[in-house]
Order: structure tokens, then sequence, then C-alpha cells
């Protein structure tokens, strides 16, 4: 008894010593900076000045324009187009990396060779899809040589296709390794015991293996939502500025010096993906099923 | 032949250079409660899975009421098997874990008799009223029923058990077995129980079978079994022995106790002398006992509840162990690092050898 009364206070030190550093960083730069963007967001906005005079005309110029709706729809479908492609192309691979390669080495080396794009800076993996796309590109050569088409495809490079493209090559592996993960945590013996109940595959599947990978998917759904919402250099790079996101909106604004219309932006992105993290938490318990 | 309802012939498995199972044959009857005891390596989960269709034998055939099922999938054979460590679906409730093979099985059918047959499953193994309940939310006992009634809904003829009480406490484990006999003399299937444990090997089987290292070494009842281990090596496993090494030369065995007359010895591959830890006798250093004696020094004595276990040391080290039923009256005091004489009667010991015929 006087162990526990002796240490209680002690632990409790303990404890907010280890918070403080956290507690300090993330204070100074993640609390502090979104207070300041919302802050902002209400500042008087001059072409050449901006003051602090609180007014709401950088909100209402946002919600007025065509280009800026227009450019939150487009990062809306954007989105959502990468997040079915990322799943589409990773669950089957983290299928087999997680579940069916039996071997933990092989399967670890499967995930080793899945990050070695990653070897390379951001903006190279980015612009290494402009030579493959192209008019010129390696894939319209490859298959005007293979005689299946006369003239070169047009629509490869600088569309919401080659968006698309180089966006899902980037961040599947952000969903690979999250479904990989679960995968590989479900017993074996419980596949087996589901095909001894005369289960097919299928079911197999259906009942037992994706509910069990779910907390993956969503784990890799909010990487991959947190990171395309955000996105500026992949759209910028292979839309040919056609294809304009959130993300460039602020780019292009605090290009030309204009905080309060970036800030609205930032506020209005913020906003976004908490509902995409919040409703994507609504579909799993994690914090039981991790 | 038609009481036979599963045969085993010359099944053999091997991994790489390893034979887990080396030409095992064997027939089971119905209505039979068989347990598997051997050490780990032995082969006897292997051979479990084999008959599940989990693994394809290398060579030999496996039969089922009367069909050859060498090399049917697991679902097709109508064999239901209970894993060690449940391999319930940890995302489902206990009805629909035990419902699973009925909705989503080669056979389904409809939700309304699914839910029949699950509850009086879970009725059986007397769950009734955590039908609800996530698997994740019961002790291990419980789950153990879950995992066996899920495979009871399937309604099997033949129920394998790999482990079933590996991960159950000691108390629970006493229970399920009492409980695992019922259940199965109330549906009347054969059961093959795999087991490390002698206990629970000899407590459960209607007949035991004895594997080492991917044979069958000893197939008996219970008391088949115990009273006569057919070599060294079942002797040890049954943990019941106390086993001296020594040799067997014209009827008579020489071991660390001198020189015994041994006329009913049975043929083995080496020379032993094994007396029951019961059959055990202490006397004073003094003593003059009419059969052999064998002097050693006490270490300690542990209590069983219904006997006391006391350790003896021999001067080569060799520890011999001796029980005392406490239904034959309170037991002797011995003194620490005093030495005793140990003695039994020789018409009780059983001896390998290499001379046996």
């Amino acid at each position: 008894m006087t162990d526990t009364t002796a240490s209680g206070p002690r632990k409790d030190r303990t404890t907010s010593l280890l918070l403080l550093p956290g507690i300090i960083w993330m204070a100074l730069f993640l609390i502090t900076p979104i207070l300041m963007i919302v802050y902002v967001s209400f500042w008087t906005q001059t072409t050449f000045n901006i003051s602090p005079d609180p007014t709401l005309a950088s909100w209402k110029q946002f919600f007025s324009s065509d280009t800026y709706i227009g450019s939150l729809w487009t990062t809306m479908r954007i989105w959502l187009i990468v997040l079915a492609t990322t799943f589409i192309v990773s669950y089957p691979t983290a299928l087999f990396v997680g579940l069916l390669v039996k071997s933990k080495t092989l399967s670890t080396i499967l995930l080793v060779i899945c990050i070695i794009p990653f070897w390379t800076s951001f903006l190279i993996r980015v612009l290494a899809w402009r030579p493959m796309l192209g008019k010129e590109g390696a894939i319209n050569i490859i298959l005007q040589n293979l005689g299946i088409i006369q003239q070169p495809i047009e629509v490869l490079l600088f569309t919401e296709l080659s968006v698309i493209i180089g966006m899902t090559q980037i961040y599947c592996l952000f969903m690979v390794g999250p479904i990989a993960f679960m995968l590989a945590r479900i017993d074996r013996n419980i596949i087996e015991a589901a095909r001894d109940l005369g289960a097919g595959f299928g079911r197999i599947f259906w009942k037992i293996i994706f509910p069990l990978s779910l907390p993956g998917v969503v784990v890799g759904a909010i990487f991959v939502s947190v990171m395309v919402l955000g996105e500026f250099a992949t759209s910028g790079a292979l839309s040919g500025r056609k294809v304009n996101l959130l993300g460039n909106i602020i780019v292009t604004q605090v290009g030309s010096l204009k905080w309060a219309m970036a800030s609205v932006v930032g506020v209005i992105l913020t906003v976004v993906m908490g509902i995409v993290i919040a409703g994507f938490l609504r579909i799993v318990d994690l914090k039981r099923d991790l | 032949m038609e009481t036979a309802v599963f045969r085993l012939e010359g099944v053999t498995k091997r991994y790489g250079d390893l034979v887990a199972l080396d030409n095992v044959s064997l027939d089971v009857g119905v209505n039979e409660y068989v347990s598997f005891l051997g050490p780990s390596g032995s082969g006897k989960t292997t051979l479990l899975r084999v008959i599940a269709g989990f693994e394809k034998p290398d060579a030999g055939r496996v039969f089922f009421e009367g069909r050859d099922i060498t090399f049917l999938p697991a679902h097709e054979r109508g064999v239901g098997f209970v894993f060690q460590n449940f391999a319930l679906f940890p995302h489902l409730t206990v009805i629909k874990n035990v419902g699973f093979g009925l909705t989503h099985g080669k056979s389904p059918l409809p939700a309304a008799e699914v839910d029949r047959r699950a509850r009086e499953m879970i009725a059986m193994v007397g769950l009734s009223g955590m039908e609800g309940r996530g698997v994740d939310q019961i002790s291990g006992g419980q789950r153990q029923r879950v995992a066996l009634a899920r495979t009871l809904a399937m309604q099997p003829k033949l129920v394998l058990l790999d482990e079933p009480l590996g991960a159950l406490d000691a108390n629970l484990r006493g229970r399920m077995r009492n409980e695992l006999r019922a259940i199965r003399e109330r549906l009347g299937v054969t059961f093959l129980h795999v087991t490390g444990s002698e206990n629970e090997a000899l407590a459960m089987g209607d007949r035991v079978v004895v594997l080492d290292r991917g044979s069958i070494i000893q197939t008996g009842t219970a008391d088949d079994v115990y009273e006569a281990p057919a070599s060294p090596e079942v002797a040890h496993f049954l943990n019941r022995f106390n086993l001296f090494e020594g040799k067997l030369a014209n009827d008579q065995f020489t071991g660390p106790f001198g020189a015994v007359v041994a006329p009913a010895a049975r043929k083995s591959d080496r020379d032993i002398y094994a007396v029951r830890y019961d059959r055990m006798r202490v006397k004073p250093v003094s003593a003059q006992p009419e059969g052999p004696a064998l002097k050693a020094t006490f270490v300690a004595s542990e209590y069983l509840g219904s006997s006391i276990m006391s350790f003896f040391e021999t001067g080569d080290g060799h520890v011999v162990e001796m029980e005392h039923h406490l239904s034959l009256g309170a037991p002797d005091i011995y003194e620490p690092k005093q030495d005793y004489l140990l003695t039994w009667n020789p018409d009780q010991a059983i001896v390998f050898g290499r001379e046996a015929r």
C-alpha cells in the first residue's frame, strides 16, 4: 500500500515529463499553425497588402467562384477514383504477399521490393511518368511498334488519366502495407477450419479473410486519402495545369502572396480530411481490431 | 469390417528427409474414443492432419466408411476437426461461429434451420444464453466448447481433436475431459484425440494408440497399455515407471540393484527394467528386504492430493520416484539427505531385453 502512495505522484510526474516534448512540439508546429490559418483566413486582402482587419471576403469569394468550387469537386473526384484504383491494385498484391506466400522471409523481401521506387525522390517518381505516357513516350512507341495502334494515344499524358495513373503508382504502397500486415496476422488454422466446415474459396474470402483484413483496408485508405487530398505535385507535373486540386490552388495563392485565400482553402481542406478520417474510423473499431 | 468406420493402411508422410509418419496402419470402430499419445515430434498431429485431409500422405491409403478418401479434399470427407488453439472466427459471434458450416458449407441450409441447429449445439455444450457474444468475450473453456459445437454441428461421423485441452488450465482440463466423453457418448460418433499428456490419454481413450517417431508402438485399452507397456519407450511416455538400464542374460537382469530373476522378459532392442512408481517400497537402510534393493538418498516429496510422490537419488545420480497412495494410510516421513533402501516385488516389475523370447 505504502508503495503505491509513494510511487503515485512520482509516476504521474514521469508521465508528464515523457509527454512534454510531444506536447510542446505539437502545440508549436501543429495547433498554433492551424489556429493561425483559421485566423488569417478572415484577414483583409488587397492586391499588394494584407491586414488583420476581420472580414468574410475571402470566404465569400471561395464559395461564389466556379473555379474554386470546381477544384473542390475535382479534388473529391480524383480522391475517390485514386482510392478505388489503389484499392484494386493493392488488395490482390497484399493478398499475395500477406497470405498466399507461406515463407515469412519471402513476404518481407516482396514488401521491400514494393518500397524500392521510394529510393528516388518524389518529384522524380512523378516526372518519370512523362517519358512513359507522352505522345512519343514508351507506351505509345511500344503499342505502335506492335501494330496495335496507328496513331499515338494522346489522352495518356497531361490529362486527368495521367494524374490518376501517377497517384495510384505512388500511393498504392501505403495501401498494400497495412492490408498485407492484417492478412499476415490471420491464423492459418482459421482458414483451414472454414475449409473443413465445407466453405469454398469465395465464401472463405468474403466471410473470413476480407472482414479480418478490413482494419488494414481502413488504415490504408486513411493514409491514401490524407496524401491524395493534400496533393499538388502530381497534378501539377502530369496534368499540364488542366487538373487543379485544392492543393494547387494553395500553391498558386501563396505564390502570388494571397495569404487569406490560401488560408481559406487550407481550412476547407483540413475540414474535408477531418470528415473523411472520422468517416473511415466509423467503419471499424481500430482500437479493438489492431 | 462392418464395424470399422475408419482405416489407415501403411500411411507414410515425409517432409524432406524427415519421416513424420512411417507405414502407419490402424482400424477404428464406430462409436469409439481413441486417444493418440506421443511426445512432440512423434507424428501424432501429422497423422490427424492426414486423416482430416489437410495433408496428403506420400504412400498408403485412408479409408472412411468403406470409401477411399486418401485424395479427397478436407471438406468432402465428413470428418470434423477441432483445432488446438480452437481457430474460432474472431469477428463472428458464438452462434455465427457454430452455424458457419451450416450456412457457408457445401449444402447450405435455410436460415431458420441453421439457427435451430446452432442453438441446439450451443445448448448441448452448455453455452445457452451466450449465442450473441463475441468469441473474444468468453473464457478459454467456453471457446473450447464453441469450437466443439462448431464441428459437431456438421454432424460428422468422425471427430479429430488436436490437443483440445492443451490450451486450458488444469482445473478446466479435468472438467472438459468428462464433458468431452459425455458429449461423445450422447452423439455416438467416433473421436480421435491427440494428446501429449499420458494422464489425458489414459483417462479419455477407450483405446490408446502410442506413437513414437512416426510409428505406432502400441495399441490397446488404457489398462493394457498401463499394465503392460509394449516397449521401454511406451513405459517412458506413460511417466509412471522407474526405468533402470542393465543387462538381461539367462533370465536374469543385472542392474544397479544387482541381479534379479526376470523370467517373463519382453523382447526389445534395449535391456530395461521398469518398476511402477506405486510399486516401490521404502525401507530403512538397515533392513534386509527379500527382493531386490537399491540404496538411494531421499531428496524431496510432492503432495498430489490423493498421493505423495517421493524422489530419491541413487549413487549414480539417477532419480527414482515412489508414489504412495494416501488411501493406503498415512505416509512415512523421510529425512532429507538420509539413505534409504528402495525395494519392490520382482514379480511386478516389467523387464525388456534383447535376449527375451
